[in-house]
């Protein structure tokens, strides 16, 4: 077996396998811990106690305009490398043939020509991202090896793709086998690692949204 | 056509009644086909015009015949006449005349007296099954065949995928226990020609190429020429702008499929296939599978009959047989996986609750429990 | 068994005793295991360490010294998580990827987590991942109480307030300053009745620091004619387990004024102005009681309020000038008592001009969290105080309100150490002053 085959076959088969056992043995291991039920008397009722919560989801993606001197430029960077990585993932053809497959259907992408243009941009934000976790000083004390390990996989997949469209270093169909591979790895690490947050964020907006709006606290 | 060896190819050539210009002209087509630079063609037709007539030996194993059809298809023009006056074709049983004692009789005179000199081609792949009962010429199976006409050659040209790389007869679940050449000879200098079947050009050119330099041409990883094989269907497409757009066919007969839009998605194997179709093509120079509507198999590779699906676009994951749903596939992994996983996190709460549950007990500060 | 409550009288800070290092850190760690629920969990889960929560803390930005990173503050807790009650705290365990937290880690922790924390929840606000970091370094401060860790001052008044119902002796007990205050003020203060609609409580603050805001408070329950009552028995409205970090503490201070408010049949528990007084009865009494609480729980400018909209309370015109308001944090942000003060100030025709920061996002007046007990983190204090300083300064107000008597203190603390210009001012005591004699009503 060739490695693209090995990549799109047996080693995508242990990847998803792994993804999903990670996945729920990390969300279902902490989910049963203790909830402790609050006796406290709510300010607000039960449908603004959930519209809080789903307010939250949105309105935690980008800050109070108190806080925006401070971190807009950041957060605009986090955000925009990751839009690009969303654009480029969904967007893209042969990803939409990959993931189609998957998932059972399929939806119209970009031009190759723009994709790549957006992966070089996308691959830019990733290298100002990792730039930034190292010279800020409060991000490099909070990383760990989770942080460069999760930013080196999902970086490797995008350089991956890129020669592979490129046809840059090696012929095709071992690029096309190495960036399915790289993407392999990818769903191993993320049930370990931060990439978890892709999962998290929302609920976790939400959650903490409800149980402020429940206070009628600021969110 | 059989004739001695003794003569220069020029002299032949010339009681042929072939002038030198034609076959300068044939010389460049053939270079041309090659990728070689145009002098080439010149410095071929004079080294050839030197050169002895070389014997040639070619045998079929376990194949259909299509790389012979291809090969006698050959458009270049009198290329046909060409090849079996440039060579001595001294044995090939089903192009030649004779047949049972007498045509092996030819084959191993032409071994004899060639020993050392003559080039073997092979196609189909070698079964090695049941004592190699299912392929034999004279009561002799092709592997003890093989093995003894591989002794003298000089090289051996493998045309078409059979025997270059095994091809059907070799796909899962391999029933007669094939092989290609390359896995029975192992003393020999191996030029594989693959294809199912090759470029007609394609394998007349290798064996130009051969015969005029006398050396193994430069090979891929493959064992194939670079010259024909150094680059993929979809680098030389004329279909890859399409690709480079975004724009796919979803379906043989749908807009995209008539507007000749990238056939990716359709499960063309152009991207991971090494031949001449897109540049030299077909027919003479007609068409290709892609021109016509249809997408690359990918038949000069390697294991190409157990890919997965023709149609099975190259970014697709392959698992399971074709035909099955990849998504219903993933739910049943997932599901597994996910239970498994469910599991795993119920045991880790579990062991934490414990954990907690335990702390509590042993230390709880109790409003009026001590002072 | 390391019980701190029954190892150490009252009066010694744990952090002084010989304890191992190994005792602490069990008990840090079992005061840790206890304190993770599911949610706690999804809150360390879900940290990607952006760093963003940094911003948003005075501290931080004060200092711009990364260490003030609120999520960074439960660092050691975040590792504990990881090794002990993680899903993958198995994996963690055998392959050594998260090393075992140690006392030396946790004593030098006891800087972040006390020192240079008010628990003000600003950086919950912030976070892009929805985390309560403020939430965390709570329950951090419950397994730095069981290492022993508390600072000493805040343990002390912690363990005494939890024996005697006060923080601190006091020449003459409360009950008697109470209601001396009284007979200064010339107000009656209803003492020890054995059935009122209303239970009152004061901050200590303010029987050693403003007295005239416990008359303020007498005056106004009078002026509504709402029978209501302070209990010697619990009288003080503050917390400092809830400080300290001690959860059964916590418990033990809070169910004084339960029992007292049960025993008179209260209707509703007033909690004065003072900010975690409210957090701790308002929203964690009831989960410490382990069933809600028979009564309510208002704070008195939510009270107020509500009297006014009810049409029970008028207040007259206050010339205060141009007047600007300091939230306080455990009111606002993470109480939720925005409007009333707002309320308030308009019924008194206040010209109020808000603070750059306000309403949810005001700064911490940086007293809050019991650090403006804690001595050794005043210079640190004050340096965090600036930011809040100026943003007043910038309003170019006349008249500085706030409603919660610890900030009010800490303001007058800056003003001596800064020699500032301005006074805090209590809301509270300026609707007593504006009472409009037609809005009463029996």
């Amino acid at each position: 077996m060739d490695l693209l085959g090995f990549a799109r076959g047996p080693a995508l088969k242990v990847a998803l396998a792994v993804f999903c056992l990670g996945v729920t043995w990390r969300i279902v291991g902490f989910v049963l811990l203790r909830i402790r039920r609050e006796f406290n008397q709510p300010r607000a009722s039960i449908l603004k106690y959930l519209t809080g919560g789903l307010i939250a989801v949105g309105s935690r993606s980008w800050p109070h305009k108190e806080f925006i001197g401070r971190t807009g430029a950041g957060e605009a960077l986090g955000y925009s490398y990751h839009l690009g990585l969303f654009a480029v993932v969904l967007l893209f053809g042969p990803h939409i043939v990959f993931l189609g497959a998957l998932a059972g259907v399929t939806w119209p992408g970009l031009p190759s020509g723009l994709i790549t243009i957006l992966s070089v941009l996308t691959l830019s934000l990733f290298l100002a991202v990792l730039f930034r976790r190292i010279t800020n000083r409060v991000m490099r004390m909070l990383s760990n090896f989770d942080d460069y390990f999760s930013w080196f996989v999902t970086m490797l997949v995008l350089v991956t793709g890129l020669a592979a469209t490129a046809h840059l270093g090696a012929p095709y169909e071992t690029l096309l086998g190495l960036h399915i591979l790289s993407f392999d790895v990818l769903l191993i690490w993320f049930p370990f690692g931060k990439l978890m947050h892709a999962f998290y964020i929302f609920p976790s907006r939400a959650i903490n949204g409800a149980l402020l709006a429940r206070k009628g606290a600021t969110s | 056509m059989i004739q001695k060896n003794a003569a220069l190819l020029g002299d032949i050539l010339l009681n042929a009644g072939i002038s030198r210009r034609s076959f300068i002209k044939f010389c460049t087509a053939a270079a041309s086909a090659m990728a070689l630079p145009p002098g080439m063609g010149l410095v071929m037709a004079e080294q050839l015009r030197q050169a002895p007539r070389p014997s040639v030996v070619y045998m079929s194993f376990q194949e259909c015949t299509g790389c012979l059809e291809s090969l006698t298809r050959s458009f270049a023009p009198t290329i046909e006449s060409l090849i079996f006056d440039v060579i001595s074709l001294d044995y090939d049983d089903t192009l030649m005349a004779a047949a049972g004692d007498a045509a092996e009789a030819a084959r191993t005179k032409a071994m004899h007296d060639n020993f050392g000199k003559y080039v073997l081609v092979v196609d189909g792949s070698v079964p090695t099954g049941a004592g190699g009962a299912y392929c034999t010429a004279g009561g002799r199976s092709s592997v003890d065949i093989l093995r003894e006409a591989s002794k003298g050659a000089a090289a051996i040209v493998c045309v078409g995928t059979c025997s270059a790389f095994g091809g059907i007869p070799f796909a899962d679940p391999n029933p007669t226990d094939a092989w290609p050449v390359s896995a029975i000879v192992g003393d020999k200098p191996i030029i594989n020609v693959s294809g199912c079947p090759p470029i007609p050009e394609v394998i007349t050119g290798t064996l130009l190429q051969f015969i005029t330099t006398g050396k193994v041409p430069d090979l891929d990883e493959h064992r194939r020429p670079k010259s024909f094989f150094g680059t993929t269907i979809h680098d030389r497409c004329y279909r890859r702008p399409f690709y480079d757009q975004g724009k796919f066919a979803k379906s043989f007969d749908d807009e995209g499929a008539r507007n000749g839009w990238c056939l990716f998605e359709l499960g063309c194997k152009g991207p991971t296939t090494y031949n001449a179709c897109a540049t030299i093509k077909w027919n003479g120079g007609t068409s290709f599978p892609i021109e016509s509507g249809h997408n690359c198999l990918g038949c000069s590779e390697p294991g190409f009959w157990d890919k997965g699906s023709f149609y099975a676009p190259l970014s697709a994951p392959a698992w399971g047989k074709s035909g099955e749903s990849a998504p219903l596939q993933i739910l049943e992994l997932g599901a597994g996986a996910a239970a498994a996983g469910a599991v795993l996190g119920v045991a880790a709460a579990g062991v934490s609750r414990l954990h907690q549950h335990h702390s509590e007990h042993s230390t709880d500060i109790t409003p009026k429990g001590e002072n | 068994m390391s019980d701190p409550t029954g190892a150490f009288a009252a009066d010694q800070a744990p952090a002084e005793v010989a304890r191992t290092p190994e005792s602490r850190v069990k008990g840090a760690m079992r005061g840790f295991a206890q304190e993770i629920g599911a949610l706690s969990a999804f809150r360390l889960e879900s940290c990607i360490h952006c760093g963003i929560c940094a911003d948003a803390c005075h501290y931080y930005i004060a200092t711009e010294d990364p260490q003030y990173t609120p999520i960074w503050k439960v660092e050691p807790f975040k590792q504990a998580y990881k090794r002990e009650s993680s899903p993958f705290a198995p994996l963690f365990k055998l392959l050594g990827l998260k090393r075992e937290v140690t006392a030396d880690q946790l004593a030098q922790w006891q800087h972040l987590l006390f020192d240079s924390c008010n628990m003000c929840g600003r950086c919950s606000l912030i976070c892009p991942m929805g985390i309560d970091v403020s939430a965390l370094i709570e329950q951090a401060r419950h397994a730095m109480f069981d290492a022993g860790l508390a600072p000493k001052e805040l343990y002390r008044k912690a363990a005494h307030q939890r024996e005697t119902g006060q923080p601190e002796a006091s020449a003459e007990p409360y009950r008697d300053q109470l209601l001396g205050i009284g007979a200064r003020f010339g107000v009656a203060i209803p003492m020890d009745k054995s059935d009122a609609e209303v239970m009152l409580c004061v901050p200590r603050t303010d029987i050693e620091n403003y007295p005239s805001a416990v008359a303020a408070l007498a005056r106004v329950m009078q002026h509504l004619g709402v029978s209501c009552t302070f209990r010697s028995d619990g009288l003080v409205a503050e917390n400092y387990g809830y400080f300290a970090g001690g959860k059964a503490w916590q418990r033990d201070i809070s169910l004084r004024l339960i029992n007292q408010a049960i025993a008179c049949n209260a209707k509703t528990l007033l909690v004065p102005e003072c900010g975690h007084a409210y957090t701790a009865l308002r929203w964690e009494a009831a989960d410490l009681y382990g069933k809600p609480l028979p009564f309510q729980v208002r704070h008195v400018t939510e009270f107020l309020a509500e009297q006014l909209s009810a049409g029970r309370l008028q207040l007259a015109k206050a010339a205060t000038g141009k007047t600007t308001f300091h939230d306080p944090c455990q009111l606002v942000r993470k109480g939720g008592v925005t409007d009333a003060p707002r309320t308030l100030m308009h019924a008194m025709g206040i010209e109020l001009h808000e603070l750059e920061n306000h309403g949810g996002f005001s700064f911490c007046c940086g007293g809050g969290g019991g650090v403006i007990d804690i001595e050794r983190a005043s210079p640190l204090r004050y340096r965090t105080m600036e930011i809040k300083l100026r943003e007043i300064d910038d309003t170019g107000a006349e008249t500085f309100l706030t409603s919660c008597s610890d900030c009010r203190r800490t303001f007058d603390d800056a003003q001596a150490h800064f020699s500032w210009n301005k006074a805090p001012h209590s809301l509270l005591e300026l609707v007593a002053d504006n009472l409009s004699p037609a809005g009463a009503r029996p």
